[in-house]
């Protein structure tokens, strides 16, 4: 069975088995048959999937935390213990003057750790609701950090030393009170945001760089 | 005793009474004091007392605080007062101040009490000191209070440099708790607001690094906690609290065992406590008896929470206490379990069909648990699709994961069962379990369980014999019944036998004029039913009657007498259909002391006539009995009767029709009704019997047997209109129409032409008779020799009208010889004058203006008398047509000329009381007041015109005469023409006397008006 690339049912098909998969794979040690142009797409892709799920949510946990959390123009200012929270404030000039393989790789660790901290706000959220939601969508962080190991490996880089999984984040003290660890929720979300958002940005224009090619799926090598 | 002392004070002991102190200086001055002390000036107050340690409790905000009473200076027993001051702020403001009482044993007690804050310890600094009195009842001196002791501080985070935040940090309090929250703030920031969930709160300064608000009856705080937010000018403080509800005890314990390995208690939580997280509801189970205690795992999800318990060994009576608590409060709830009698088995599983066959079935199931201890009960519930749900009880002694067997019997062959099963203690019944999953089975099939119900029937050549069955019962084939076996027995010897299969319910047999037993069984793939038995022999039969019957309710009612001689009961046998072959037969059996039948069937329909054979059985053949026919329910005749007419004469028709066949019958037939009635032939004609005709006479016939009827008394040459009805319980059939017209009654007419021409004759020959007698005087009166006008009977005959009546003028011959009227010349004034004496004989005549009619007119026109006065009326208008009328026109204009002149009036006057009335002058005034009566017409004596008649009758405005238009005001003017003889308009009036005033006043105006309409 071969898929020819640009057949959008193909892209469709596989981003969802992507989805699905993806967060129950070892490793994505799949992705170096796919091109590096395929699977910069599909990354592309699932970061922007990950942005809309994020609106949502974020929106649904900023109102569990109560006011001022969910004011829209809250912004506190930033605590020094909130620099736990790997920050996308870098200034774009120095961003933009990043090798490709630095960018990846400062992305990779970034959302490797904003995962560790995504799990431990999951297990203390009070309702089950929640606690769902948040579930369904560290599974789909997890997909992304292993999308973006692919690329890297796709692109010949080699995989930032430190937590590729979700080892605890042992460096940062639990918040010594509840409103701190409010606040570490709140700028856990906004930082999210932020990389989503400058994620998106970076695999687009990784995405030109490296045009896709036609690809030729084995796709019952992956049981599909 | 000397005491030397450097200082400006001394201690000495107590006196007894008094004493006497002598206080010497030594040094260089030298000086002497001296003077007495009684024990009663002496004032008593106490050492100051001193405060062990105050120990905060930041958390409960709680200052703990502890003293020696130092007891062992005084003597036993006597009473001290200690009063404790909490003080706060920097400013030192004295929160509360307390008396706290103890007794002195002499001996040193350290003493402890507790004060809460309603203000968090960490808010700012909180200050205590402490002084006593002591009630030394012994001494006789004034008794004082000591000194106030030191104060000791708990320092507030405002006083620690760097510190700050929201005090308290993440408080839990209840519902309805009043909560103080402060922000510690560095000293060179401002505070923005400070809020408590959405709502911004008044400050209260605590100093300058603290301010505090006061929350009043916090409600429930959302799941994640209210928060509290200082915000500062360049920052954020905040605290997160939490209020909620202490546990509700647990409602609806209640404990039970499924396997005897683990106890499962089940409650209701109740209201739910508004906490989260660390700080939810969490439960424990504790057992007494055993001293064991178990946490439980809930989770907020389910409504009824469960927790577990192990079973322990040798251990039959639980103590269950179950703990509730968060941070708020606690609760519990305790039961007593005996966990032998609590026993609910869990869902049997694997449940199996082993053993098969027609009538028994076993089934096996297994229990998880160990239930060597307890009996079994176990309820199998077992479902068919022809008979109700079943439940079966089977009780087992109880054993060790185990699989349980049970055997039902008494199941019916050839059915499609469903099983399943539950269980429960079967000494101390406690629950059911769930019921297992069902399993499906079919028993086997098994021999019919009895021969069908038979019938025979010979055929009407009586050389063959129809068997007919019925099919057995589902419940009596045991299975899928295959054939029918039938056999022809005479005595031992068969003389056929036929195998009839499925679904064939009858057979004939080849048996001419001989009897035989005919046996049928009926069989299916186990076997064979017993025979079932009837002979063939029909025994002959006398004097059967036929009844007819209605059903009554759902059935046809059959009743016979009793026959003592039918020993084997009654059979009614009847047919599917009305019509005769081939029909469905069924019948019915009766025992032989029954003497009616109601026959139901669902196949039975309204207006289908069907015949019912009674037989009775004796034991050598059947015997005829009875023949009913009958109906379910009569309806109306489907169709009208045909009928003709026979025979017609002038006055009567012989009608005569045929009977209905009895399947459009529906029912009984009771009778015809015929109707007739004068009537063309008209196909929009309604039917006679909805016409309500008056003439309508209807001939009800209940004479069956007729089936022809004359009507009589009819009408020669007429058109009539038949209608025949038939009719049974169920109504009126639909009619059949007949025109019928009836022949000329020749003598009739004969008579009618007859009579009136005797009679002409008759009164022709009567009056011939009376001329001829009459004669004489008939020609005297009509026909005399010489004719006198004088005598003549006619003529006086007028004339004494004429003289009856006065206005008669007409007729007055004496004076009146005919002249001609010679019109000479016209001049305005001659008319009148003449008209004044034109009418001059008539003055003497009083007749009433308003008395003058039509006819009166006509003869003042026709019949004129020529003037006598000849040379006055010798100015005729010159307008006048001819010379030899004796009428003449003139213009009304010019007639009214002279009207100005009024020395005329005078002449007027004299005709005045005369018919008459001179054409004078005309005002408006006279116009106005015509038609009155004849004294008010004596003022207008000035009109110039009157007319000759009543004037009421006409209107004097002819719009449309162009003099009228061409007059003035002034004059009111007459348009019409008009004879100067009778001065009545020659044109006809109009009928515009609904406004006569308008015309009167101005009639151009009017006549402005009134033209429009015209145009």
């Amino acid at each position: 069975m071969e898929l020819r690339a640009g057949d959008s049912w193909g892209i469709f098909t596989f981003l969802c088995a992507a989805l699905c998969n993806l967060p129950a794979l070892p490793a994505l040690n799949c992705s170096e048959e796919l091109g590096a142009g395929q699977s910069i797409q599909q990354t592309y892709d699932l970061t922007r999937y990950l942005e809309h799920q994020l609106r949502t949510l974020a929106g649904t946990y900023l109102n569990y935390l109560g006011p001022p959390f969910n004011e829209p123009d809250f912004n506190p200012p930033r605590l020094a213990r909130a620099e736990r929270v790997p920050s996308a404030t870098v200034d774009l000039d120095l961003w933009r003057g990043l090798t490709d393989n630095a960018r990846l790789a400062a992305n990779y660790r970034a959302y490797s750790r904003l995962l560790c901290y995504l799990r431990v706000l999951d297990g203390q959220v009070g309702t089950a609701e929640l606690r769902h939601r948040l579930a369904h969508f560290c599974a789909s962080l997890q997909g992304l950090v292993l999308s973006i190991g692919g690329v890297m490996s796709s692109l010949g880089y080699p995989l930032p030393a430190g937590p590729a999984g979700p080892p605890a984040p042992s460096g940062a003290p639990p918040a010594p009170n509840d409103f701190l660890k409010k606040m570490d929720d709140f700028w856990l979300l906004k930082e999210l945001q932020t990389w989503l958002w400058r994620s998106a940005k970076d695999f687009n224009r990784l995405k030109k760089k490296v045009p896709p090619a036609v690809v030729t799926l084995r796709l019952e090598a992956r049981g599909f | 005793m000397c005491f030397e002392t450097k200082e400006r004070r001394m201690k000495i002991p107590i006196p007894e009474s008094s004493i006497t102190v002598t206080i010497k200086s030594s040094g260089t001055a030298f000086a002497t004091k001296e003077f007495v002390i009684h024990q009663k000036d002496i004032s008593f107050a106490p050492d100051t007392p001193h405060i062990l340690s105050l120990m905060p409790n930041f958390r409960t905000s709680t200052l703990n605080l502890k003293w020696s009473d130092n007891g062992s200076d005084f003597p036993y027993g006597l009473d001290a007062l200690w009063q404790i001051q909490i003080l706060r702020k920097e400013a030192m403001e004295v929160v509360t101040q307390v008396t706290y009482y103890s007794k002195l044993t002499h001996e040193d007690v350290i003493l402890s009490w507790n004060w809460t804050s309603d203000m968090p310890l960490e808010c700012t600094s909180h200050y205590v000191k402490i002084r006593r009195y002591i009630n030394a009842t012994q001494f006789l001196g004034p008794k004082d209070w000591s000194d106030w002791s030191p104060e000791k501080v708990i320092p507030g985070k405002d006083t620690e440099p760097g510190e700050s935040g929201v005090f308290p940090l993440d408080p839990v309090v209840a519902v309805g708790s009043d909560l103080t929250f402060c922000c510690v703030h560095e000293e060179d920031q401002r505070i923005t607001n400070m809020t408590y969930g959405s709502k911004s709160y008044k400050m209260m300064r605590l100093s300058s690094r603290s301010h505090a608000i006061r929350v009043l009856n916090a409600s429930v705080s959302n799941s994640s906690g209210t928060n509290v937010v200082c915000r500062l000018e360049n920052g954020l403080e905040g605290s997160v609290a939490f209020v909620g509800y202490a546990p509700d005890s647990p409602q609806n314990l209640s404990c039970e065992t499924p396997n005897f390995l683990i106890i499962k208690c089940t409650w209701k939580p109740g209201r739910p406590s508004g906490l989260y997280g660390d700080r939810r509801t969490t439960y424990s189970l504790f057992e007494r008896t055993s001293g064991k205690n178990v946490s439980c795992e809930v989770s907020d999800v389910n409504k009824d929470h469960v927790c577990g318990f192990p079973v322990l060994p040798d251990q039959k009576t639980y103590d269950f206490i179950l703990g509730v608590s968060n941070p708020i409060g606690q609760a519990q709830s305790s039961l007593l379990v005996d966990i032998t009698q609590r026993v609910r088995p869990k869902t049997p599983e694997k449940l199996t069909v082993t053993g098969n066959n027609s009538t028994s079935i076993q089934l096996r199931w297994f229990i998880n648990g160990s239930f060597a201890e307890i009996r079994l009960l176990c309820q199998i519930e077992i479902t068919s699709s022809h008979s109700d749900r079943k439940l079966h009880n089977v009780s087992v002694p109880g054993r060790k994961f185990s699989t349980y067997t049970a055997e039902l019997n008494a199941l019916h062959p050839d059915t499609k069962y469903q099983f399943r099963v539950r269980c429960s203690a079967a000494d101390h019944f406690w629950r059911w379990s769930d019921w297992s999953r069902g399993v499906e089975q079919t028993t086997s099939e098994a021999p019919p369980a009895r021969g069908p119900d038979i019938w025979r029937e010979r055929s009407p050549s009586g050389e063959s014999l129809r068997v007919f069955w019925k099919p057995l019962s589902l419940s009596e084939t045991n299975g899928k019944i295959v054939s029918h076996e039938v056999s022809c027995h005479q005595l031992e010897t068969v003389l056929e036998r036929k195998t009839v299969p499925e679904p064939s319910n009858s057979t004939e047999i080849k048996l001419g004029k001989s009897d035989c037993e005919i046996r049928v069984v009926a069989r299916n793939g186990a076997g064979s039913s017993p025979p079932s038995r009837i002979t063939s022999v029909e025994l002959p039969s006398d004097n059967v009657t036929t009844d007819q019957a209605v059903a009554m309710g759902n059935g046809i009612n059959i009743s016979w007498d009793s026959y003592p001689n039918m020993t084997c009961g009654y059979i009614v046998k009847w047919c599917h259909s009305s019509g005769s072959e081939p029909c469905s037969v069924d019948w019915q059996k009766f025992p032989s002391n029954t003497t009616n039948a109601v026959i139901k069937s669902a196949l039975f329909k309204p207006g289908v006539r069907y015949n019912f054979f009674l037989y009775g059985c004796k034991s050598v053949g059947y015997q005829l009995l009875k023949n009913v026919t009958g109906y379910m329910k009569e309806l109306p005749p489907k169709t009208a009767p045909n009928f003709i007419v026979e025979e017609t004469s002038s006055d009567s028709i012989l009608v005569k029709w045929e009977d209905i066949p009895i399947d459009e019958c529906r029912g009984f037939l009771k009778g015809y009704l015929l109707s007739f009635a004068k009537g063309e032939k008209d196909v929009l004609k309604p039917r006679l019997s909805e016409s309500g005709n008056p003439e309508l006479k209807v001939n009800n016939i209940t004479d069956l047997t007729k089936k022809s009827m004359k009507i009589l008394d009819l009408q020669g040459k007429t058109s009539y209109q038949l209608e025949l009805q038939a009719y049974t319980a169920g109504g009126l059939s639909p009619p059949n129409s007949l025109y019928v017209v009836t022949k000329e009654d020749s003598v009739g007419l004969i008579i009618a032409i007859l009579i009136p021409v005797a009679v002409v004759v008759l009164l022709g020959v009567l009056a011939s008779i009376f001329c001829y007698r009459k004669r004489e005087w008939i020609k005297e009166t009509f026909y005399p020799e010489i004719p006198n006008p004088e005598n003549s009977k006619a003529l006086q005959f007028q004339r004494n009208i004429c003289e009856g009546n006065k206005t008669l003028k007409t007729l007055e011959m004496n004076p009146c010889t005919p002249n001609s009227v010679e019109v000479v010349e016209t001049q305005p004034t001659a008319p009148k004058i003449a008209d004044t004496e034109m009418m001059s004989p008539a003055a003497e005549t009083t007749v009433p203006e308003d008395g003058s009619d039509s006819e009166m007119e006509n003869h003042v026109v026709v019949s004129y008398c020529p003037p006598i006065i000849e040379e006055e009326i010798s100015n005729p208008p010159t307008d006048e047509p001819g010379g030899s009328s004796q009428v003449v026109y003139i213009d009304i204009q010019s007639m009214y000329q002279p009207q100005i002149k009024p020395e005329e009036e005078p002449e007027i006057d004299l005709v005045t009381a005369a018919g008459y009335k001179p054409q004078m002058q005309l005002s408006i005034s006279a116009l106005k007041i015509e038609g009155h009566s004849p004294v008010e017409e004596e003022l207008d004596k000035t009109a110039g015109y009157r007319p000759q008649t009543n004037t009421n009758a006409w209107n004097m405005g002819t719009p449309d005469s162009p003099g009228s238009v061409e007059s003035n005001n002034e004059n009111a003017s007459f348009g019409s023409p008009c004879s100067i003889n009778s001065r009545q308009f020659l044109l006809p009036p109009k009928d515009d006397e609904d406004s006569p005033k308008p015309i009167n006043t101005g009639w151009s105006f009017t006549h402005f008006f009134q033209n429009k309409p015209n145009d």
